[in-house]
């Protein structure tokens, strides 16, 4: 396994490894989806207090966890980036950006419209929402600070370090329902979360399709990174010239 | 008559407005996300083409 992983930080075998993998995180992503929402909208009840409305958590929690873990993997890529030169992980760090950005706007969209007849607003500047928000800044000073650069090293070192120290903002998202006293509800996994059998199969069969989908969106945008990056060498030549389009 | 009502025929009556809006947004997100990766990727490959043939 080790080896396997030390394997990985030569392009081309990460190449390769990506188109290899594309298929296990494709079928499993759709899969899970389509069992996911059958029990998300069908198999699970209304909610006694929330009727029908409660639904929107079946996207909008896995896409709020996502958004969190999503930064988390960028930000420890970035390290293993900065600390042992593995360009690879580069690249993971970087291409997770604009997906970690998207899940962050489906749990911000769809928190929003669960909101409105829930608590009559749109958004209120309440704890949870406000730090999900800076989440959201974070990702996209990211992406700026890395296309800031035309040197693909020099880019990468100064947004992993940006990173990392935005890394303080996951602890203050997730402890936001404890530490302040907010409108948003408290945790939906665990104790006080949700109760009925069906919904919490509902919610962890969509939380595993979101894992796939990012893993599966990943593997895609790394291979452009890494064509793009190693232009200049032998294989992506014979890659891209044996393409078929 | 306001959205809310508009929409009330669909599953889940005065909250499917609202349902269908997140999970609507969400899919547009998801599948732009995944359409404009796959089409970065065919472009990546068709420019470096072309500058392979030039050179």
């Amino acid at each position: 396994m080790w080896k396997w992983i030390q394997r990985q930080s030569s392009p081309k075998i990460f190449y390769q490894t990506c188109t290899n993998l594309t298929p296990w995180f494709f079928w499993p992503f759709i899969g899970f989806l389509l069992v996911g929402l059958y029990w998300a909208l069908i198999v699970s009840p209304a909610d006694y207090q929330q009727g029908d409305g409660y639904r929107i958590i079946f996207v909008h929690v896995p896409s709020a966890i996502l958004s969190m873990m999503v930064y988390a993997v960028m930000a420890i890529a970035g390290g293993i980036g900065l600390i042992w030169q593995i360009k690879m992980a580069e690249v993971v760090a970087k291409v997770s950006a604009p997906i970690g950005a998207a899940f962050t706007i489906i749990a911000l969209v769809s928190g929003a419209v669960w909101g409105k007849p829930m608590w009559g607003a749109w958004w209120v500047w309440d704890a949870r929402l406000t730090s999900e928000l800076i989440l959201l800044f974070l990702y996209l000073a990211y992406m700026s600070l890395n296309n800031a650069f035309d040197n693909p090293k020099t880019a990468a070192k100064a947004s992993s370090i940006l990173a990392i120290v935005g890394l303080v903002n996951l602890p203050v998202i997730h402890y936001s329902v404890k530490w302040w006293n907010t409108l948003h509800q408290g945790y939906s996994v665990g104790t006080g979360g949700l109760k009925d059998p069906d919904m919490q199969i509902a919610l962890a069969l969509m939380f595993v399709a979101s894992i796939f989908l990012y893993a599966l969106l990943v593997v895609i945008k790394a291979k452009t990174e890494v064509l793009i990056r190693e232009q200049n060498s032998r294989w992506v030549k014979d890659e891209v010239s044996g393409a078929i389009l | 008559m306001t959205m809310v009502e508009y929409f009330s025929f669909l599953p889940y009556g005065k909250y499917a407005f609202y349902v269908w809006l997140a999970y609507g947004v969400s899919a547009i997100t998801v599948i732009t996300l995944f359409v404009s990766a796959k089409r970065n990727h065919k472009k990546a490959i068709m420019s470096l083409k072309n500058k392979y043939s030039r050179s």
